[in-house]
């Protein structure tokens, strides 16, 4: 079996052109890419969000690694799609509404795309309704909502009562986040979970969908 | 005889002892979003957002102006709006660039973002450089004057030179954070030619700025340990050491508006020579509390700030709002180079008469020094 430490750390440094050379060597040498995303890109983000957690890396250093991962990702795409890769579950995700900031939340998304899950990104400032509709319309097992401002935060509680309003809640998981976001206004909203950045997200999203 | 507020801000922020904790407080959000919307207290409709704060008895900070502004020359500047949004196009003779914002009322009528940046790739460079080598200072002193009549001796103005430093212009005005970082990994060297542009700018902009009474510059704003910290040493502290060196030369103050989470950034502040630290936004809203500001910033640095704005949200009570801003004068005991402010706002969600809360309190227990 080929190695894939060195692919997880180019994750891990966040040097896209490396992750590339390292997934085609890989692949080369016969290895799945389902393979190569559990044991070399998963473990390399894994290493990244811990060091995230622990304060030894920035958000620089998660959006280089988000990078490198979404460019192994690119590399893979074409031959997950003939095989078709089984995801974990399926998240939409999104900044509401008046909120132009997305950063975490692109973040969390390449994570979560590298983590197994099946992410579909309605950008920034989504208004409500949109969430809703697309809630509707794809079924998804995640909603994840992001607000970097006070101002725009009570869009969360917002978009959790209309789910209510609307007979969607029960099939949807909600997990909250952003800088003023915090575990206390997540249960404040009903939210079903908080995650505090891209590397706590997969494991907390992991557990809503039982894995 | 009392000091004014804005004796005592003043006072505070140069290290000198006062008779109380002085307020300068912060309101614009909440009212440009409440005059934006036609939903002003009763009380205070048609209102002055100074005469507000002067009914609640607050010190001002009357921000949201920028005293020197940039008029772009040997190019074509084209601007388009189409209702909220306004695209701007730099025409040079080297290349057109074009960035695209949007005026958004939900937080009122101050706040606009950039939904496309002036960068878009490397080919943009050459042209970016070239606006803003070509861009010339010019005061807007006559604003300056009529909102410092305006606030008068119940408190300042609030803006500086540069609102934003020369690299923090280039991260999240020119490029955004995101592609700032990819840029910086990919090519550095265009990217410091691009802050060296920036910088020169700047120091048009204070030279320009130094020549009106404005005793406190701001001179950057909005940091993120999570984002600024890696970048820190090597493009912010050496050019807030030659802005304050130069402020200082002029028997001026630089203050820095730092609203964001500070806790790995503290440690670096006093290398930069800023004098006050403004907006400081303590935990809950961060993982630092106002004790550890002080320790980390040291006794010779005036932190402004202090009250978290969800404070100021019907989830808090006026209890749990009064209970924090005793604790918070404890934590600050004794009291000195402390400026009582928001962190960083009065949110629009917010109770104004919670400002005349934190007048009444300061009255009550804010005469220094301060009680531990």
């Amino acid at each position: 079996m080929a190695d894939l430490s060195e692919l997880a750390k180019t994750i891990e440094k966040g040097d896209r052109d490396a992750a590339v050379k390292e997934t085609e060597k890989a692949l080369d040498a016969g290895v799945s890419p389902e393979q190569i995303i559990i044991k070399g890109l998963q473990v390399g983000m894994g290493m990244v969000g811990e060091k995230f957690s622990s304060g030894e890396y920035f958000l620089p250093d998660m959006l280089l690694a988000a990078r490198a991962m979404k460019a192994s990702l690119e590399v893979l795409k074409p031959l997950l799609t003939r095989t078709g890769m089984p995801t974990i579950g399926r998240v939409i995700i999104g900044t509401v509404e008046g909120d132009m900031h997305d950063i975490g939340k692109n973040i969390v998304a390449t994570f979560l795309s590298g983590g197994g899950f099946e992410v579909f990104d309605l950008g920034l400032n989504v208004p409500n309704q949109k969430f809703i509709d697309a809630v509707r319309e794809k079924k998804p097992h995640i909603l994840g909502l992001s607000a970097l401002l006070t101002t725009t935060m009570p869009n969360m509680g917002r978009i959790i009562k209309t789910l209510e309003e609307e007979g969607l809640r029960a099939g949807v998981k909600v997990i909250v986040g952003g800088a003023p976001v915090t575990a206390h206004y997540a249960r404040l909203i009903g939210a079903d979970a908080y995650a505090r950045d891209g590397g706590e997200a997969i494991p907390v999203c992991k557990k809503l969908v039982g894995k | 005889m009392a000091m004014t507020h804005r004796e005592r801000i003043l006072a505070t922020a140069r290290g000198e002892k006062t008779d109380k904790l002085p307020f300068g407080a912060r309101i614009d959000l909440w009212y440009g979003y409440h005059k934006a919307h036609g939903t002003l207290p009763e009380k205070y409709r048609d209102w002055s957002l100074v005469d507000i704060l002067r009914d609640q008895g607050a010190g001002i900070l009357y921000r949201g102006y920028a005293i020197v502004k940039e008029k772009f020359t040997d190019m074509e500047v084209i601007e388009k709006i189409d209702g909220p949004y306004t695209t701007t196009e730099y025409r040079t003779p080297i290349g057109t660039v074009s960035k695209k914002e949007v005026l958004d009322t939900s937080e009122g009528v101050l706040v606009k973002y950039e939904m496309e940046k002036l960068f878009k790739s490397a080919k943009d460079y050459p042209i970016i450089r070239y606006v803003y080598e070509h861009a010339v200072p010019v005061d807007d002193f006559a604003t300056y004057h009529r909102m410092k009549a305006e606030v008068g001796e119940d408190g300042l103005v609030g803006t500086g030179g540069t609102f934003w430093s020369p690299v923090q212009r280039v991260m999240r005005e020119i490029m955004g954070y995101e592609v700032f970082f990819y840029e910086l990994a990919d090519r550095p060297a265009e990217v410091e030619s691009l802050i060296e542009v920036m910088k020169d700018l700047s120091r048009r902009k204070l030279e320009l700025a130094i020549k009106s009474d404005l005793e406190i510059f701001n001179i950057c704003a909005n940091w993120s340990d999570d984002i600024h910290t890696p970048v820190f040493r090597k493009y912010f502290i050496p050019w807030f050491q030659e802005t304050c060196d130069f402020l200082h030369s002029h028997g001026r103050l630089a203050m820095a508006h730092v609203d964001g989470e500070m806790k790995r950034l503290n440690p670096m502040f006093k290398e930069t020579g800023i004098d006050v630290a403004e907006a400081i936004t303590p935990f809950p809203q961060t993982k630092v509390t106002m004790k550890e500001f002080r320790e980390q910033l040291g006794d010779g640095v005036t932190i402004w700030g202090g009250i978290p704005s969800i404070l100021f949200e019907p989830q808090y009570t006026d209890a749990q709002f009064d209970d924090f801003i005793k604790n918070m004068f404890r934590e600050m005991a004794p009291g000195y180079r402390f400026i009582v402010g928001m962190g960083d706002n009065l949110p629009f969600d917010g109770d104004i008469e919670r400002v005349g809360r934190v007048v009444e309190l300061i009255d009550r227990y804010g005469r220094l020094p301060l009680a531990g």
